[in-house]
């Protein structure tokens, strides 16, 4: 049976408490796990930078398993980033070890007064002084721990410069390249004074149904093998095919969103990033290989690091107007370095530009760096300044929509957000049923949570057909139209909170989709031997509970239907160049349709939907505090 | 004899070939287990570990025991019921490809998977992996 470790860093202690069976047969595990004790352990009071919040790492049934990718876990918390429900996904190596410690999760409360890493050693669990490792980039941490306690075999994740300054958009970083990046929870840690976790791991993780799940996951390798759409990805890593996949349909933000179209994309395409490939590398149990290597000639000598996956070279590249691919490398790395999501950076940096080329701000107010578009050195530049909250820095780490709302001046015109979460790198206009998924993710804009790709410029008709019948084509395949969006959204939606929760990666799973619900159902089955997980209805209920859950999460945080938005200019400005020219987004239809399938009448949770979900408390917590 | 040859350069450090291995003789999954196992370090280098099947095995002039073995048809074995867990053969072994069990703690090192097939061999992604004679490895990089 599963354990869950608590830590209490202000108190110096932890425990060990059994996993409990309910939490399991409700909410399968990862994201589940974490929904729920997060809203019963962190109220609307709590800042998400003061020591009553909490960190909640939680692995799933598959983790640390044969099935393909099955070297995901996650975090969830209170974010400083959005002040609502924070939840971040990473790959590497972390994940299993932990669960080969023998904790399905890890909960970090309180905060410690001076800097300490935790060392989980089995059961051995000890809160150590940090002292040496404050001030350090994450690959150095990693280094000075595994030397510490001399094993090359200990898995670290730890955070950087920018977590300790309590950048809002810092990330925790794992295996020096693979990041829970989204919505700042490096920040939590740097509240907490937590530098490090450390583990090591000897236990073995048994399946219930061996025979059958050894079955389902060589059959498993075997289509992952075979998938050819899987090639892009194996050969180039994410970027380079997406790239040029979205600069042939006009869908590459471009200058802060301003266009879709990107020429000089072609320079980071397949074709263009081949001279700098040197190696792949893996994530934990998986055989797509997405990590490349890359060695690129620069000004200052060689650069040898981890290619960037498609947001961050959009982020820093199109959507900043570089053409540069070694600065793009660059800034990748320091972000890696210093523990900052790229993709916030690379957004917050955009809008700087913007402001600057709308005159916002000048040369003077950005501690005399040339903000033209494209400025690739500036570029850089401002991610140092950022980690280390430097000089303008200072006000680009506190995220898109506080940098604004400080800078006045009419820049919020320019902030590209939802939920105060700077937009990743995609666009409704482009890619319709993208904008709804924007808007509703509960952590803010965000596309990995419900991101439909069979209206993007694949040809998935047959797939759509499939799923959602035949009578729904062509419309639900188009990608500037807003009809059935709402449905492939919520399902989607559902579908990957059940990924979220087995905690296995996007890749096989969204795009391509080699991997669907009826998969994870039979993984899900063979490995925890509960059978009722069997029947895809019954992943259907736990994912729209675990769904209701996050929405009553921000409800109870305070928001509504009001905050299901996007910037004007993705709802009023077309687009005016590129095959995507003079489109719009129609929320409005959308979100309709989206409120009427997951029955939230104009977007308000009801005691009836929760009721039917199974959350009859969290409607009794929400009517107490009035917002039901 | 034929033992598991790594060619090519391709290894991503995935441990699929560790966690296939450990499941194939403890029925449980941890890279730990794995009598296969993968080196990596920073920036760029991944390259799985394995026992050569050593002519003059170094571990098994270590053992004091008598608990390793060299077989009639080559394969070097380990019989868990003599190994006392000393770790005198991991000390000996110059590749790093015999370790103690962490739980079990006696030495683990490959059996081939006992005359089945290899998983490793079965699950590596990307192939790198096979089953093959030293003395076919020069002729087959010939015709390459």
């Amino acid at each position: 049976m599963g354990q869950i470790l608590r830590v209490d860093l202000g108190r110096k202690k932890h425990h060990v408490e059994p996993l409990p069976h309910a939490l399991v047969r409700n909410y399968l595990g990862g994201l589940g796990f974490a929904a729920r004790m997060l809203f019963d352990e962190v109220g609307p009071k709590t800042d998400p930078l003061e020591p009553g919040n909490e960190l909640i790492f939680a692995t799933g049934p598959l983790t640390g398993t044969l099935w393909p990718t099955s070297g995901r876990f996650m975090v969830a918390s209170k974010s400083p980033l959005t002040g609502v429900w924070g939840e971040t996904y990473c790959g590497g190596f972390f994940g299993p070890m932990l669960k080969y410690a023998g904790y399905d999760a890890l909960v970090i409360q309180g905060r410690s007064e001076k800097p300490v890493y935790l060392w989980i050693d089995d059961d051995s669990v000890e809160i150590r002084p940090a002292k040496e490792l404050w001030g350090h980039g994450t690959a150095e941490t990693t280094d000075m721990i595994r030397e510490v306690h001399d094993d090359q075999g200990i898995e670290v994740l730890s955070i950087g410069r920018a977590g300790e300054n309590l950048v809002r958009f810092a990330c925790i970083v794992n295996d020096f390249m693979d990041a829970f990046g989204r919505t700042g929870l490096g920040a939590v840690m740097g509240s907490k004074h937590l530098k490090a976790i450390a583990a090591r791991g000897t236990g073995g993780v048994r399946v219930s149904n061996e025979e059958e799940f050894i079955r389902l996951a060589a059959e498993g390798h075997e289509r992952v093998f075979k998938e050819a759409r899987l090639g892009g990805l194996k050969d180039y890593g994410t970027s380079p095919p997406l790239i040029d996949m979205k600069r042939g349909v006009g869908d590459l933000p471009t200058r802060n969103h301003q266009t879709l179209s990107f020429e000089e994309a072609k320079k980071f395409g397949c074709h263009a990033v081949e001279n700098y490939f040197m190696k792949n590398r893996a994530c934990f149990g998986c055989p797509i290989r997405c990590k490349k290597i890359h060695r690129v000639p620069s000004g200052r000598g060689e650069l040898v690091a981890k290619a960037p996956e498609y947001e961050s070279t959009c982020a820093f590249g199109p959507n900043c107007a570089v053409d540069d691919y070694g600065a793009i490398l660059e800034a990748n790395m320091l972000c890696d370095l210093h523990g900052m999501d790229t993709m916030s950076a690379g957004v917050v940096i955009s809008w700087l530009m913007e402001c600057y080329e709308k005159g916002i701000v000048t040369k003077e107010d950005c501690d005399g760096l040339d903000l033209r578009w494209g400025n690739s050195g500036a570029m850089v530049t401002l991610v140092k300044k950022i980690a280390n909250r430097e000089g303008i820095g200072n006000l680009l780490a506190e995220g898109v929509y506080r940098a604004a709302e400080k800078l006045g001046r009419g820049s919020m015109k320019y902030c590209m957000h939802a939920k105060r979460m700077e937009m990743d790198l995609n666009d409704g206009r482009g890619h319709r049923s993208l904008g709804l998924t924007q808007a509703v993710s509960p952590r803010g804009s965000c596309h990995m949570r419900s991101l439909v790709v069979i209206d993007q410029g694949y040809a998935f008709q047959k797939i759509a057909a499939q799923r959602y019948g035949e009578d729904k084509l062509p419309e639900i395949c188009d990608p500037y139209g807003e009809k059935y969006k709402a449905l492939a959204v919520k399902d989607c939606e559902d579908v990957y909170a059940i990924r979220d929760s087995l905690l296995v990666c996007w890749y096989s799973c969204g795009w391509p989709p080699v991997f669907w619900i009826e998969d994870f159902a039979a993984a899900a089955a063979a490995a925890t031997g509960i059978r009722e997980f069997g029947d895809v209805r019954e992943m259907y209920r736990i994912a729209e509970r675990i769904c209701n859950l996050r929405r009553a999460f921000n409800v109870r945080e305070g928001l509504g239907p009001k905050d299901d938005t996007l910037p004007d200019r993705i709802l009023k400005e077309p687009i005016p160049d590129g095959p995507s020219k003079g489109q719009v987004v129609n929320l409005e239809v959308m979100l309709r349709d989206y409120y009427e399938l997951r029955k939230w009448p104009n977007g308000n949770l009801t005691r009836k939907t929760l009721t039917e979900v199974g959350l009859v408390d969290v409607a009794d917590e929400l009517e107490r505090l009035g917002r039901i | 004899m034929a033992r598991i040859v790594f060619t090519g350069k391709d290894c991503t450090g995935c441990t699929i070939c560790s966690l296939a291995c450990a499941y194939a003789h403890d029925h449980e999954f941890n890279p730990a287990y794995g009598r296969i196992w993968v080196v990596k370090r920073q920036p760029a280098t991944d390259y799985p570990v394995v026992c050569m099947q050593c002519a003059k095995p170094p571990c098994l002039n270590a053992c004091r025991v008598g608990a390793i073995t060299k077989r009639e048809d080559g394969l070097v074995v380990v019989d868990a019921a003599r190994c006392i867990g000393c770790g005198a053969c991991v000390e000996a072994c110059p590749f790093g490809a015999i370790n103690l069990h962490p739980i079990k703690h006696v030495a683990i090192k490959c059996d081939l998977c006992g005359g089945r097939e290899p998983q490793c061999v079965k699950f590596c992604p990307t192939k790198v992996l096979k089953l093959q004679a030293p003395t076919a490895i020069p002729r087959a990089k010939g015709v390459r």
